[in-house]
């Protein structure tokens, strides 16, 4: 795909999304699949998406930027900008989540710390402050930067902790067994160096030198398969034990997502698309590094890791508080089923498309423009 | 809720359209309605502390018949669109046919001691409030949901502001459809002690909804609206810290249950199964 395609999909996605987005402004939560049984669906699996990337992106900038790595330099810059798009999509998909979104400063302002959305909104505020800053200083860069480093060294422990934020969220909730594992955050974790490392396979094939950037597709390949190798272990482990353990509020989603609904999307994405196909191709190309092909094992890598995020959150959702509950109630909202509605989908196709073009402008315009006015200075 | 105590007490005298219960006079007859009792001790618990009270909810799975009033007093008293219910009856079937039997769980908000949904609200928007009771602040809810993921009893619902009337077809000059039919739904409820109609996008629509044990009547001196419409008299509400209250007495059964105590969220709501 060249640049001038990516334009066209991110500019059809952005428009089917601004629809989304008038929808949700017009109506509110009416035309939205989850309700008060699943309540968090396709925009908060968003948000961890996003997010993940966000933080996975500062992460990778960070071998660039702080440990000045050879075979990556040049890519900090674009990582850290793909951090800044990506993480402004995640707070826009969980603003759109919220029932009053008007009130969001509330959560920086009357905080509840121990809460973890209120932990979310702060680590992600002080990410994204430390993001923007590391990214001014690295496109004004002369020579040594003293202050980018310190910089990307409170970044880059700001990044571990919010990477996982998330997974702690879902983790500390005991009223769902199926996500009270002390191992998620960890497994957020590595899916967001797994999906940052994946994004930068998608962004360097849009990259103009790209014989300068051989080098750093020289270390993402082989991370990217340890990656995916961590999670798909961890995938392993989680179903395995939670099939296995018989408890029914683990056993049940678990079972729902490996042989239940979920299966096609399971075994088809997350799996094989999103796990072993990325695995045995970037292994079978070795150190022919052919960028197109790492651009599209990239793209399965970040729907296999979109999808890893949906199940787990929508499934994990799918128990009945009580026995019986769901058919004790009718109503909006007050079933165990939950599919994405076309509003939803919209909304997220606008976020897709905010964040193709977010990419591409800053590669072609934003970025170029700070460096050649530095130049000029 | 800095406004809540200041709410509660206007409710108290009458203020805001809330009718105070008559004061229960004389002694009643041989056999006494426990409705007359628990109104009794309601009265003699309101002149207490607030923090001396604690108010708990027993329910007597023997004796409910599954009608589904109290759910329908409720929605009734808290006004509550569809999709928002505080009080749902559980139905489960029992055995297997011909030895078959249905039992009833009638599940209002636990109301815990350590709820595990007001440590996960990001703004303080739901706590327990000075009578014990898990309160919600509408002003303050940004409606993230997270509460409801975290309730164990699934008591938790949000309002998505859809209307009984919804979707009705309008005839001009009849009685019918959403703008002419709901004026009903629009009216203010009193909970918390605050009318608040149903307009456009304003609060309560977009936040988190649950039973507080009707605390506007408690604070009038009345029962909540479950106890009083339970046809079976299978719902006992009262102060637990008054060793002379019927639901003293009741907890203190060996037959009592609290739901997933495993948990240990401390239920004040009481079952005798």
């Amino acid at each position: 795909m060249n640049k001038k395609s990516a334009y066209i999909v991110g500019i059809i996605t952005l428009l089917i999304g601004l629809w989304g987005f008038y929808d949700r402004f017009a109506y509110g939560h009416d035309h939205a699949a989850y309700g008060s049984v699943v309540v968090w669906g396709l925009w908060v699996a968003l948000y961890f998406l996003f997010g993940g990337l966000a933080v996975g992106c500062f992460l990778w900038a960070s071998l660039d930027l702080l440990f000045e790595i050879p075979a990556c330099k040049g890519t900090g810059v674009k990582a850290l900008w793909a951090a800044l798009i990506t993480l402004t999509a995640a707070l826009i998909a969980i603003a759109f989540d919220l029932g009053h979104m008007e009130r969001f400063w509330k959560v920086l302002l009357q905080p509840n710390l121990h809460a973890g959305v209120a932990e979310d909104a702060w680590g992600y505020t002080i990410f994204g402050g430390l993001t923007a800053i590391a990214l001014f200083r690295a496109v004004n860069q002369k020579g040594k930067d003293g202050v980018l480093k310190v910089i990307m060294v409170l970044g880059l422990v700001v990044s571990l902790y919010v990477a996982g934020a998330p997974g702690k969220l879902m983790g500390v909730n005991a009223a769902r067994s199926f996500w009270h594992a002390g191992m998620l955050p960890v497994q957020f974790l590595f899916f967001a160096l797994a999906t940052g490392a994946a994004l930068l396979m998608v962004i360097l094939t849009f990259a103009d030198k790209k014989e300068k950037l051989e080098s750093s597709l020289s270390i993402l390949h082989p991370a990217a398969i340890i990656l995916l190798g961590i999670n798909l272990y961890f995938t392993w482990s989680y179903f395995s034990q939670g099939i296995a353990g018989g408890m029914p509020g683990i056993m049940l989603p678990a079972q729902e997502i490996v042989s239940g609904q979920y299966s096609g999307l399971f075994w088809g994405v997350q799996i094989m698309l999103g796990g072993i196909v990325p695995i045995v191709v970037l292994a079978l190309n070795g150190k022919n590094n052919n960028i197109p092909l790492s651009g599209l094992m990239g793209l399965c890598i970040l729907l296999g890791n979109g999808v890893s995020r949906y199940l787990i959150l929508v499934a994990g959702q799918k128990v009945e508080m009580l026995p019986g509950m769901s058919q004790a109630v009718h109503g909006p909202g007050l079933t165990l089923t939950y599919s994405p509605s076309t509003s939803e989908w919209a909304v997220a196709s606008g976020l897709v498309g905010l964040v193709i073009l977010g990419l591409l402008i800053g590669a072609d315009l934003l970025l170029p423009m700070f460096t050649k006015s530095r130049q000029e200075a | 809720m800095p406004n809540e105590a200041a709410l509660l007490d206007k409710n108290a005298s009458g203020a805001s359209g809330v009718t105070t219960a008559p004061k229960p006079t004389g002694a009643p007859a041989a056999k006494e309605d426990v409705l007359f009792r628990m109104r009794t001790e309601l009265a003699r618990a309101l002149k207490k502390n607030p923090r001396e009270r604690r108010w708990v909810m027993v329910i007597d799975q023997r004796r409910c018949i599954g009608c589904h009033a109290c759910t329908v007093a409720c929605m009734a008293e808290n006004k509550l669109p569809p999709g928002v219910v505080y009080r749902p009856v559980v139905i489960k079937e029992v055995g297997m046919y011909p030895k078959v039997t249905m039992t009833f769980l009638p599940r209002p908000c636990m109301q815990c001691e350590n709820p595990p949904c007001t440590e996960v609200c990001p703004v303080h928007a739901t706590y327990t409030n000075k009578e014990g009771i898990v309160v919600m602040d509408y002003d303050q809810c940004i409606g993230c949901r997270a509460c409801i993921a975290a309730c164990p009893y699934g008591a938790r619902t949000f309002d998505y502001g859809h209307a009984h009337t919804d979707n009705t077809p309008e005839v001009g000059g009849m009685i019918l459809g959403r703008n002419t039919a709901d004026n009903y739904e629009r009216d203010a409820n009193v909970e918390y002690g605050k009318k608040r109609e149903r307009k456009g996008h304003s609060s309560p629509v977009g936040n988190v909804r649950k039973c507080h044990f009707c605390l506007h009547r408690l604070m009038a001196g009345i029962l909540p609206a479950c106890t009083t419409t339970c046809i079976g008299r299978a719902t006992y509400f009262g102060d637990a810290a008054d060793p002379d209250s019927l639901v003293s007495e009741l907890i203190n059964h060996p037959n009592i249950v609290r739901l997933k105590e495993e948990l240990g969220t401390a239920p004040r709501v009481y079952y005798i199964a």
